[in-house]
C-alpha cells in the first residue's frame, strides 16, 4: 500500500497563496475608493486652500459659528493657531494680502473667545440653513443674462424653478475689497522702546505691541521693517496667544533695521540686535519691545 | 475529496480572508485626497464658500481657480450641481442666492480673457 507522507502542508500553501491573491486584489487591483471623503482627509495643501476659503467666506458672512463649524471639519487641534500659522506662512510666501488678512481676521475672531465646537457628524444639508420649499424637487435654472456665451448650466427637467436673487440679508454687506478696520482716529505714536532680556527667548526679536487710546490691543496693523537691501511686512494679531496687538520679527545680528506702522505714526530707526548678560556672565540676545499707542 | 480540490478550497478561503482584510479590516487609506473626492454636501459647501468669497473680492478668475479644485467639469456645471443639491436639501435662500449669483457671474466669464496667476 502506498502511503503519502506529504501531510497537510499543501493546505497551508493554498491558504497563503489565496491570502496573497486576496490582498493583491484588494490593495492593488481594486482598492477601496473614497469618493465621499470628509475635509479632514484632504492633502495638506488643499487644507490650506480650504482654510483660506473659509476665511474669505467669513469676510462676507461675518458668521463665526459657520466658519468655526467649517474649520472643525478639518479636525485641526488648534483652529485659531492653525489659521495664524497659515497666515504667517502665507505672508512669508508672498500670498495675496487679502488672503493673509482674511486668515488673520478669522484667527483673531476665533481667538477672541469662540468656544470650540464639534464637527457636524453628517452635514447632509451642508452647513447652510434649511429653507422650507415645496415637496417637489425643482431643478434650478440660473437666470441667463444677455450674453453671447452659451453655457448650458443644468440638466433639463420638466419642472423648473427660478431662484430669486434678493440681496443677501447677512449681517455684513461686503465691500469690494476685504479690509479690516482695526482702528479709527489718530496715528499711533511710539510710547516706549525697551530691551527685554529673557534667557528663555534667546533669539533677537523686534516685538511690537499696538494699543488704541483705551490701551486695548489693536489687531491687523501692518508693520513694515526695512534694512539695507531689503524689507518685510508683518501684522499684529497673528499670534493671538501672545495678544491681539502683538507682532514680532526676527532680527539678524549686525543688521540695522527701521520700523514703521503702515497706517501712520512715527518710525523707529537704528534697531540692531542687542546682547543681554545673565547672572553667570553668559551672554544671549535680547529683544526690543516697541509699544505704539494711539494718543 | 482529492488533494487538488482541498488545495483549491484552501486557496479560495485564503483569498476570502485576504479580501476581507484588505477591504474591511485594513483597507487602503487615502489621507491626501483632493477636493474633488469630497462628499457631495461638502462639495456644495465648498462652492457656497466660493460664492461668498466672490461677493467680497469680485474676482471671477479666482473663483474659477477655486472651483477647479473640485474636478475637471466646467465651473458652471460645478455650480449648477451645487445649486441642485442645495435646492434638494433646503438650503437657506441667502445661500441659494449666492450660488445663483456665482453661476450668473460664470456665464459672463471668458476663459480666454483670464490672465495667468502670477
Amino acid at each position: 500500500m502506498k502511503y503519502d507522507r506529504r501531510g497537510s502542508w499543501y493546505l497551508l500553501t493554498g491558504a497563503v497563496l489565496g491570502i496573497a491573491l486576496g490582498l493583491f486584489y484588494s490593495w492593488v487591483i481594486s482598492p477601496v475608493e473614497y469618493v465621499d471623503a470628509p475635509p479632514y482627509a484632504l492633502r495638506e495643501d488643499f487644507k490650506d486652500e480650504y482654510r483660506a476659503l473659509v476665511a474669505a467666506a467669513y469676510l462676507y458672512s461675518n458668521d463665526l459659528l459657520r466658519a468655526v463649524d467649517r474649520l472643525a471639519q478639518l479636525k485641526d487641534d488648534e483652529t485659531a493657531q492653525s489659521l495664524a500659522i497659515q497666515a504667517q506662512r502665507a505672508l512669508s510666501e508672498g500670498r495675496p494680502e487679502a488672503e493673509v488678512r482674511a486668515l488673520g481676521i478669522l484667527a483673531m475672531a476665533i481667538g477672541e473667545g469662540m468656544p470650540p465646537i464639534e464637527p457636524s457628524i453628517a452635514p447632509t444639508q451642508g452647513i447652510g440653513t434649511p429653507l422650507q420649499v415645496s415637496s417637489d424637487t425643482p431643478t434650478p435654472v440660473l437666470n441667463q443674462p444677455a450674453s453671447s456665451l452659451e453655457v448650458p448650466l443644468l440638466a433639463t427637467s420638466t419642472l423648473t424653478a427660478i431662484v430669486p436673487v434678493p440681496q443677501p440679508t447677512n449681517t455684513v454687506q461686503p465691500t469690494s475689497t476685504a479690509k479690516s478696520t482695526p482702528t479709527q482716529g489718530a496715528a499711533f505714536v511710539l510710547k516706549e522702546t525697551r530691551l527685554l532680556c529673557n534667557p528663555n527667548q534667546s533669539q533677537p526679536l523686534i516685538q511690537v505691541v499696538v494699543q488704541d487710546a483705551a490701551e486695548q490691543p489693536v489687531p491687523s496693523i501692518e508693520i513694515r521693517v526695512t534694512w539695507d537691501g531689503g524689507e518685510d511686512q508683518f501684522f499684529t494679531g497673528l499670534k493671538p496667544e501672545l495678544g491681539l496687538g502683538y507682532a514680532d520679527f526676527l532680527m539678524i545680528p549686525e543688521i540695522v533695521y527701521s520700523l514703521m506702522l503702515i497706517d501712520g505714526g512715527n518710525s523707529v530707526s537704528d534697531l540692531t540686535a542687542a546682547e543681554c548678560q545673565s547672572e553667570d556672565g553668559s551672554r544671549y540676545w535680547g529683544s526690543w519691545l516697541l509699544t505704539f499707542i494711539q494718543p | 475529496m482529492s488533494r487538488w480540490s482541498k488545495f483549491l478550497i484552501a486557496v479560495i478561503l485564503g483569498a476570502a480572508a485576504g479580501l476581507f482584510y484588505g477591504w474591511v479590516v485594513n483597507p487602503v487609506e487615502y489621507v491626501d485626497i483632493a477636493p474633488e473626492s469630497l462628499r457631495e454636501d461638502y462639495k456644495t459647501d465648498y462652492v457656497l464658500m466660493v460664492g461668498e468669497a466672490f461677493q467680497v473680492d469680485r474676482d471671477i478668475g479666482l473663483a474659477v481657480r477655486r472651483l477647479a479644485l473640485l474636478g475637471s467639469s466646467a465651473p458652471s456645471d460645478i455650480v449648477a450641481n451645487a445649486l441642485n443639491y442645495a435646492l434638494q436639501h433646503d438650503y437657506a435662500s441667502q445661500d441659494l442666492s449666492l450660488l445663483q449669483l456665482l453661476g450668473e457671474a460664470l456665464l459672463s466669464w471668458n476663459p480666454n480673457l483670464e490672465m495667468p496667476a502670477p
